[in-house]
């Protein structure tokens, strides 16, 4: 066994809370749990109209759900305050997306972050989305920022796709960081393409996936329209709300926490191994604005 | 999809293992092609979750894709895993559905079948939804168990799971090898704490008793060195503040204990308490007797 220290089942216990496996263990945790310290802010936002019906995303709506949250993340009064914390003219800025074909982040909400990115000053031509290319775009490249986009749905080899998870396609062979549950993902956000560079994650939930099988398992029955967007700045953080507002749509839906493919251990490995962020949910601020009608977190 | 092997097919499909598929199942029609991939092979279909396959000794993939204008296409995989133990053991890790009555052992949901038969897995699915899909996949899925002509044994080693009033899931057993594997079901550490290899079995299952889930995991090593070396190794790393005792108090409040017997080591995890745990490592100690 490698003389570096493991870490147990243990850990996730002893740190009261966080990811999916620890709320599993103790779903009532984080109403228990008392943290004294600074809390990271995660943002959850939702509107009633953000989605109709037959699953049209309206932009206008997504756009000020985009800035709302960002003026509380940055305790700032207006969207462009905000965005200007994070970005400056001179910035060359990629957005992270992800096109998985069946649940791809929303065109609306690409639009809407290109959209703020332009306010704040950036040229068009220093602003790219892009996903599977990410390594050979120039923009990538040369990158001094990034945003982090992606729908938050369970996923057949990380248990969740997350913010963490998205950057994946910054490798050169992806399936190498498959294994064991994805559970170094986080070593990722160390590459040079990447470290540092990363200003905002937003994880969507507009129509988010809570349950699925397989390697290419989409199903619609599984799939709600939760009308939310989740953001911040710690992707771990960002993350572990996420993870958790899957299990509860999970625990509501089935009556029981069923258990994914695989447990997103990778969240917890990035907070306790890599130290990317905060997964214990006790020590992050989750702070809901807009509609709350079954909010479940 | 690279397609590292392939063959263009006939009219009825039949492959070199001698299983027959239906043409056209429910009016679905074979496109033709056959895809194989053989041992590493696998990670040029399914990309990462091909560790998963070949850590239970993976021989060989065949994938067939059936089509219906106006419908979701429909793939079935047919895994050869050398033996039936880790046909089965495949199909335990992931399954969480009803019984669909298919094979040896079967599930249905959410669109997707799996089943095991002698020393095959397979597993059929739509990559979208529609009507008559389900039972399309279904009856596909009875047509190839139908064709498997060899049965096979369960892994033995089931046989020493406490059952009868104990509150055993019998859903929740999962048959396995190696430390992958079983974090993909049951995190228990970062690093193999437990010295498990593709030579170890392992049996993982869950008990409900008053409503809370208890987890026994089982491990069977090549000799009682191996299992005494693994114990220890175990303790050192998750209860060293009892290493004597094996027995633990974890931070939720909830028991874990661990004992070797013989080439076997036995660890309950969250037990509600010290008696709890000792009636799962004594029945599980007596079942191991009567194999």
């Amino acid at each position: 066994m490698d003389e570096e220290r493991a870490i147990t089942r243990r850990d996730f216990l002893r740190g009261t809370a966080g990811m999916a496996l620890a709320a599993s263990l103790a779903p009532e945790i984080w109403k228990e749990a008392a943290y004294a310290g600074e809390k990271t802010k995660v943002i959850l936002i939702r509107h009633p109209e953000a989605v109709s019906a037959d699953g049209k995303v309206h932009g206008e709506i997504v756009q000020s759900m985009v800035d709302d949250a960002l003026k509380t993340l940055l305790s700032e009064k207006e969207p462009l305050q905000a965005w200007q914390q994070l970005f400056n003219s001179s910035d060359v800025v990629g957005i992270k997306s992800n096109s998985w074909r069946d649940l791809p982040t929303p065109k609306e909400l690409e639009a809407a972050i290109r959209r703020r990115l332009m306010d704040v000053g950036i040229l068009e031509k220093n602003i790219s989305i892009d996903d599977r290319g990410v390594r050979n775009n120039p923009i990538f490249q040369n990158s001094t920022a990034l945003v982090n986009v992606r729908p938050v749905r369970t996923h057949h080899w990380a248990g969740i796709g997350s913010c963490i998870k998205n950057y994946i396609q910054f490798v050169p062979r992806p399936s190498e960081y498959h294994g064991d549950a994805c559970a170094d993902l986080a070593k990722i956000w160390d590459l040079p393409i990447v470290k540092g560079k990363t200003r905002l994650n937003i994880l969507c939930a507009l129509q988010p996936q809570f349950y699925g099988r397989g390697a290419s398992f989409f199903d619609r029955r599984y799939v709600w329209p939760y009308k939310g967007l989740l953001l911040g700045s710690d992707p771990v953080a960002v993350d572990a709300v996420g993870a958790h507002l899957l299990q509860k749509k999970r625990i509501a839906f089935f009556g029981e926490d069923r258990e994914l493919d695989v447990l997103p251990t990778h969240i917890s490995v990035a907070d306790k191994k890599y130290h990317l962020g905060v997964s214990d949910l006790s020590r992050i601020q989750l702070i809901k604005l807009g509609w709350m009608e079954d909010v479940l977190i | 999809m690279m397609i590292p092997q392939g063959v263009e097919g006939g009219e009825k499909g039949e492959i070199s293992l001698g299983i027959s598929w239906p043409a056209a199942p429910e009016g679905w029609k074979w496109d033709g092609k056959e895809e194989i991939y053989r041992s590493r092979a696998i990670f040029d279909y399914i990309d990462g979750a091909g560790e998963v396959y070949l850590a239970y000794n993976f021989k060989d993939l065949f994938v067939r894709q059936f089509e219906k204008t106006g419908y979701p296409h429909i793939i079935a995989e047919l895994y050869d895993m050398g033996s039936s133990n880790d046909a089965y053991g495949i199909f335990s890790l992931e399954r969480q559905d009803e019984e669909a009555g298919i094979g040896q052992g079967s599930e249905f949901g959410g669109g997707l079948l799996r089943f095991w038969k002698g020393k095959f897995f397979v597993s059929i699915y739509a990559d979208g939804e529609g009507p008559e899909v389900g039972q399309t996949i279904l009856s596909l899925g009875r047509t190839i168990a139908n064709s498997i002509q060899l049965t096979g044994q369960a892994p033995k080693l089931i046989n020493a799971l406490p059952d009868g009033k104990t509150g055993l899931v019998e859903k929740s057993i999962r048959y396995l090898h190696s430390h992958i594997l079983l974090n993909q079901r049951f995190f228990v550490a970062t690093q193999n704490i437990l010295n498990l290899n593709s030579k170890t079995e392992v049996i993982l299952a869950q008990y409900l008793r008053a409503e809370k889930k208890v987890h026994l995991l089982l491990v069977r090593y090549q000799d009682v060195k191996e299992a005494e070396a693994a114990l220890q190794s175990f303790k050192r790393a998750y209860m060293p503040e009892v290493f004597e005792k094996g027995l633990l108090q974890t931070e939720d409040k909830k028991g874990t204990s661990a004992k070797k017997v013989n080439e076997f080591v036995l660890i309950v995890f969250g037990a509600s308490n010290e008696r709890e745990g000792e009636e799962l490592i004594k029945g599980t100690e007596k079942k191991i007797g009567e194999m």
